[in-house]
């Protein structure tokens, strides 16, 4: 039987009155990528913020492999998180960040260096080591931040956006890693508005809007959901969000816009 | 559109330490309050420096509007000496905030959005010009009105106002061309390097001594107004066989200007030639120093000088430390790379060597006199914790995931803290030991005092994190929650005093018990303070 990797139940999250994830519940196994889908500002990023203990919720409970999130140093130390928007010491250089976040995951030298140089190698970031993150390119950053979040050798990945900014190669080598975690035990969690990859990548999905999950499963199991024998992942998820009409209203009105002289 | 980009970029420098990239997943009445956060520290921190210039600006005039000396040449030297102090205070303290601020200004980058516009380089220069200005407009405005208006009550004269207009607008550009020189210097020498290299960070070492300069000026005007006033005053005294040379060089060429334009004392044609060929000459440099800031302002704002050199990469090797030497390590590392950090770390170093310099003025360094430097070297330290809680801040949204304990941030912090404390007691110690003096109430009472200090620093952190833990570490910086800093440090300062009061107390009344009156109480704090730590998780 697979182990439960992370459990969320009625998860609520609120900025003031407006509330962003509500009574949110789903589960993650191990050897699971779990694909988190949504439109923008239907939750997805408050979740795995406050999965990894970035954001304090409302309400809900959530465990990492049994361990309750408010034991934040044990569960803090299964996680590997790469954030949506990539905000790091921009003043420190890549070694030294690198450096200070092996400090605090108590990580061995030896092993870190092992595990650090393959890394970098594979992203081709050798060459911008010594270089202040700051000035480093979005894509660089974000290897920065993958390099960082996969360096401990975690149990649980969480990768908001992660592809954002990657070349193709560093896209396919992050694919294939990731792949490669769930297939060794690990389980990961994947948000992304790429549907073509969620489709390709993850063995289930939870669709979530307006902060509520509106469908879960393998893609099989959503085109049950929406009736629909032969459709994509990109016309499920419209669909399960209900943005499918209103898109082809916008899209006509911009064409007829177009034709006028 | 200088408006939008300055309010732009007050906001950018409380945002990005206070919510550390994560505020667009905040509430829109979090936003609200941030902005105007933003927008009180920014006029608290104009006000603050005005303050200081309108207080310096009345006490080097006070002997004049007194009349103390009105015989002559003490009356017309005076006058030198007040105004070419005045000016040198305002050029110190101009640059000083600037120096703070630049590193907001750099860091914002938020001239990158004029860019894409349909502007000409020429409009976005003139732009981000204006909205440097604006950062020091009320100072500016304020250093001009001050210096008038005590001219005004010594009985100046219209020329000597124009002359002293004249010499407060020159200090202004001065003071802007220092604090985007050295701005420029930084980020284009010495911030963009890497972490490898022992040239670069011994070149960031010396930088930080540099940006301290104006906060080392500004103690020392603050603390040692009339004797500066004094010594600029008597130094035109004793060199008036010189007198041809000194009315060459700024600020004494304006002074002697506005001294002769008020009084018409008795001075050679050459040397008022003289005086007005140099003011005349310093006028020019001065236009050409706002020129050059107009050019170079532009290329900070948008950036261009932050561009890294990049070195040769050998190796990828880390060396991993304990989680509270590598906090510490990374704390430095960013301080070192950030003026504004820089200068609090090196403040009760430099203010001990301030201090220690009074030393010539006692007989001895006796126990009152060695509490009172503790107390004061102490209130400094007491800066640090708020800001080092700060550097949390500035990941914070990508930080808070790592599985740090509590307890090891503040364990960290304190440490650095303390060490900072001990580093000033050794500047101390240094100095009492050249000059000659008794250091035995330095080293007893400063040693035990480092237990307090420690006990200090560990209440203001137990503050700090449980305060801002929740919502992400950032405070801002010291301009950005100055009233926040205010709050914190009270209570920091309540620690550090009750065993100097009580020490002081016990001398009165009882000699022989004062050592371990305050032995006792400086152990007691810090054994008090550690429990608490110990039992955050």
């Amino acid at each position: 039987m697979q182990e439960v990797a992370v459990q969320v139940e009625g998860l609520v999250v609120n900025y003031g009155p407006f509330v962003a994830v509500d009574n949110l519940s789903f589960t993650v196994n191990s050897g699971e990528i779990y694909g988190l889908l949504g439109p923008n500002g239907a939750g997805k990023t408050s979740t795995l913020k406050v999965l990894v203990g970035v954001l304090e919720a409302r309400a809900g409970k959530i465990e990492v492999f049994n361990t309750p999130i408010s034991q934040e140093v044990a569960a803090k130390s299964q996680i590997g998180y790469v954030p949506e928007e990539v905000v790091l010491l921009d003043s420190l250089t890549p070694r030294e960040f690198l450096e200070f976040i092996a400090s605090i995951r108590k990580l061995e030298a030896s092993a870190a260096n092992s595990r650090l140089e393959k890394l970098v190698s594979a992203f081709e970031l050798k060459q911008f080591f010594d270089t202040p993150i700051a000035a480093l390119s979005m894509g660089n950053k974000q290897k920065v931040a993958i390099i960082a979040a996969l360096l401990h050798e975690p149990r649980l990945l969480v990768l908001d956006e992660p592809l954002i900014g990657l070349d193709a190669r560093s896209s396919k080598i992050l694919k294939e890693l990731v792949t490669f975690h769930a297939k060794r035990g690990g389980a990961v969690i994947f948000s992304t508005h790429i549907m073509e990859v969620a489709e390709k990548l993850c063995d289930r999905v939870g669709i979530i809007n307006k902060g509520k999950i509106v469908g879960e499963g393998t893609v099989n199991e959503l085109r049950k959901l929406v009736k629909s024998a032969e459709g994509s992942l990109e016309d499920i998820f419209l669909k399960v969000t209900e943005q499918e009409a209103g898109m082809q209203d916008v899209i006509r009105a911009l064409e007829e816009e177009e034709k006028q002289p | 559109m200088s408006s939008i980009m300055y309010k732009e970029i007050s906001f950018q420098s409380i945002f990005s330490l206070r919510a550390g990239g994560a505020l667009p997943r905040r509430g829109k009445d979090d936003v609200r309050t941030l902005i105007s956060n933003a927008e009180v520290s920014t006029i608290l921190s104009k006000l603050i420096t005005t303050l200081f210039i309108a207080f310096f600006g009345f006490a080097v005039f006070l002997p004049l509007m007194a009349g103390t000396s009105s015989s002559y040449p003490t009356r017309e030297l005076t006058a030198v000496g007040s105004v070419s102090t005045f000016l040198a205070v305002v050029l110190f303290l101009i640059s000083f905030m600037g120096l703070q601020v630049s590193t907001s200004f750099v860091s914002s980058k938020a001239i990158d959005v004029l860019t894409p516009l349909s502007l000409s380089k020429s409009d976005i220069s003139h732009i981000v010009f204006l909205c440097f200005i604006r950062i020091f407009d009320i100072p500016l405005a304020a250093s001009a009105m001050v210096l008038l208006l005590a001219y005004y009550f010594i009985g100046g004269s219209f020329l000597g106002g124009l002359a002293a207009f004249a010499g407060i607008i020159v200090t202004e550009a001065f003071a802007l061309m220092l604090t985007v020189g050295l701005a420029r210097f930084f980020y284009s020498r010495v911030a963009g390097g890497g972490g490898k290299s022992r040239w670069k960070t011994l070149l960031r070492f010396v930088f930080m001594l540099v940006w301290i300069l104006p906060s080392f000026g500004i103690y020392f005007v603050v603390n040692f107004a009339g004797q500066i006033a004094q010594s600029f005053t008597s130094l035109t005294q004793g060199v008036s066989s010189i007198l041809q040379l000194l009315v060459l060089i700024y600020p004494f060429s304006y002074g002697y200007l506005v001294s002769f334009a008020t009084f018409s004392f008795q001075a050679s044609y050459l040397t008022v030639a003289l005086s007005v060929a140099a003011c005349s000459g310093y006028f020019a440099l001065a236009a050409y120093c706002v020129k050059w800031v107009t050019r170079t302002v532009g290329r900070i704002g948008a950036g261009g000088i932050s561009t890294a050199l990049r070195e040769v990469v050998k190796d990828t090797a880390v060396s991993p430390q304990a989680p509270w030497l590598g906090t510490i390590r990374k704390d430095l590392r960013i301080a070192s790379r950030s003026p504004s950090y820089a200068s609090l770390f090196l403040l009760p170093a430099i203010e001990a060597a301030v201090l220690a310099m009074s030393f010539s003025s006692f007989n001895e360094v006796g126990l009152s006199s060695t509490l009172g430097l503790l107390t004061g070297m102490s209130v400094v330290v007491l800066m640090l914790p708020p800001t080092l809680v700060s550097i949390e801040g500035l990941a914070a949204s990508y930080t808070r995931s790592l599985p740090l304990k509590k307890k090891t941030l503040i364990s960290a912090k304190t440490l650095l803290s303390t060490l900072t404390y001990a580093i000033s007691l050794v500047v101390l110690f240094v100095v009492a030991l050249y000059v000659g003096r008794s250091y035995f109430y330095i080293l007893t009472f400063g040693a035990i005092h480092l237990f307090s200090v420690a006990a200090a620093t560990m209440l203001e952190l137990i503050i700090l994190t449980n305060k801002f833990w929740k919502e992400g570490f950032a405070i801002g910086n010291i301009y950005a929650r100055l009233s926040t800093y205010i709050l914190i440090i009270i209570p920091g300062l309540a620690v550090v005093m009750i065993p100097i009061i009580a020490a002081l107390a016990t001398f009165l009344l009882a000699q022989s018990l004062t050592l371990a009156v305050f032995l006792g109480l400086a152990v007691t704090e810090f054994a008090v303070a550690t429990a608490y730590v110990a039992l955050e998780k």
